[in-house]
């Protein structure tokens, strides 16, 4: 048989034509060539995916520091509170920081409360309804297309327990719609919403 | 130059291509113990081919792919690497597509399932008392099932003998964590509860559903307010 090959291949030589063994490895080249493409999509769509799930584990931290912080403001650290929080901040949600919160603030000088909170649930937001009634997916985003890439909803559930001075305790339940954008890769809090 | 591209694709591109998909494979296994074993088997192997044939062009100027003798040879190497980059893409479809797909999948399934029981715990008809409680405890292990009715069928009771109704809308609904046999779901909802003579009163309620996947299909484990406290 090796002899018979060898003359196969030598008259394949001779006239130029491409034996069987030249065929078999042109079609297992090609099968190589496609397994190696399809490896590369399958690896650039498996990155993405994770990219993905990492986000959104970084945007569900940064809404509970974000809330952490809001939800353990006590007369000793208002003020630095309040930095931290329009530090975390984006958007309109940052340059409206001051004027919206300055109320805030002022009840918890006067007050002379003491609050410890707790986050209890963090989650992306995966269905909306409107509380009319009217259903749909996922917010738009908040913060201009300029300035993000994208915007999620991330879901806190808190609950703090404030003590006023001469007063009873007082527990509040924080049920939140934080919009978290991606601003140079940090993601930063640009909408806060109260589900009342 | 017909010998240098034989070069390039027999005994360069073919023995880098199979090692590549090898250890390809063992960043899709994530390196178990025993891949990490066989590669380095296989990998040594390929490597001792590749100095044999070096050698072999050293003694005699003729390699694997130039030797126009062993047209089989150059099979073999072709088939060695698509075997191993063949085995590479199915290792990847299984361990990355099929997972991606479903991760996508459950994270739909889930928060639907979530809603669905979490309106019907907080939802109740005087005219139809237990069609909430039922609709709610299909979509239950049946452990919780049986465990959930016994826990509101005496408040339903209660409640249809004063003609109360209420009425639970999901607002938002978010994924806290998803795994491929596990799943929670936290459910914010606008209930609504009204009795005759009374203004209807509402409030937010955020309910914790706990999900596991039971013969390829979420069931809810526990359901549960989040800030009870």
């Amino acid at each position: 048989m090796p002899e018979a090959d060898q003359v196969t291949q030598s008259q394949g030589r001779r006239t130029g034509v491409v034996s069987g063994f030249g065929v078999a490895s042109a079609v297992l080249a090609l099968a190589a060539v496609v397994a190696a493409a399809v490896i590369a999509l399958m690896w650039s769509g498996h990155r993405a995916a994770v990219s993905e799930r990492t986000y959104q584990a970084r945007s569900m931290q940064a809404a509970a520091e974000w809330t952490g912080v809001l939800i353990n403001m006590n007369t000793d650290n208002v003020e630095g509170s309040l930095a931290t929080l329009r530090d975390g901040t984006v958007g309109e949600l940052n340059s409206g920081f001051d004027a919206s919160i300055a109320p805030y603030r002022e009840v918890v000088k006067t007050l002379r409360s003491r609050t410890t909170g707790k986050v209890e649930s963090v989650s992306i937001e995966e269905v909306h309804r409107d509380p009319d009634g009217q259903s749909g997916q996922r917010t738009p985003a908040s913060l201009a297309p300029e300035f993000t890439d994208r915007t999620d909803t991330v879901l806190v559930v808190a609950t703090s327990v404030s003590e006023n001075a001469g007063a009873k305790p007082t527990t509040v339940r924080w049920n939140l719609r934080l919009g978290v954008s991606d601003v140079d890769g940090k993601p930063m809090i640009s909408r806060l919403e109260s589900v009342k | 130059m017909r010998n240098l591209a034989r070069v390039l694709a027999f005994d360069v591109a073919g023995p880098l291509a199979a090692i590549c998909a090898l250890l390809m494979i063992g960043v899709m296994l994530e390196w178990p113990l025993w891949w990490v074993s066989v590669c380095s088997i296989l990998c040594l192997l390929i490597v001792q081919a590749v100095i044999v044939n070096v050698v072999l062009y050293r003694r005699d100027s003729v390699t694997v792919g130039t030797d126009d003798d062993k047209p089989g040879l150059r099979m073999a190497v072709a088939g060695t690497a698509a075997a191993a980059l063949l085995s590479a893409a199915a290792t990847g479809y299984n361990s990355w597509v099929k997972p991606d797909g479903a991760f996508a999948a459950d994270s739909a399934d889930v928060v639907r399932i979530a809603t669905e029981v979490a309106e019907s715990t907080a939802t109740f008809t005087p005219s139809d008392p237990n069609s909430s409680i039922d609709r709610a405890a299909s979509l239950m292990v049946p452990d919780r099932a049986e465990a959930f009715k016994a826990q509101f069928g005496p408040a339903t009771a209660d409640m249809a003998k004063r003609n109360m109704s209420a009425q639970a809308i999901t607002i938002s609904a978010g994924l806290e964590a998803l795994g491929p046999g596990s799943a929670s779901v936290a459910v914010l909802m606008r209930g609504t509860q009204s009795a005759p003579g009374q203004d209807p009163s509402s409030a937010v309620l955020s309910l914790r559903v706990v999900l596991s996947k039971d013969s390829g299909s979420w069931m809810v484990v526990d359901v549960s307010p989040i800030n009870a406290r």
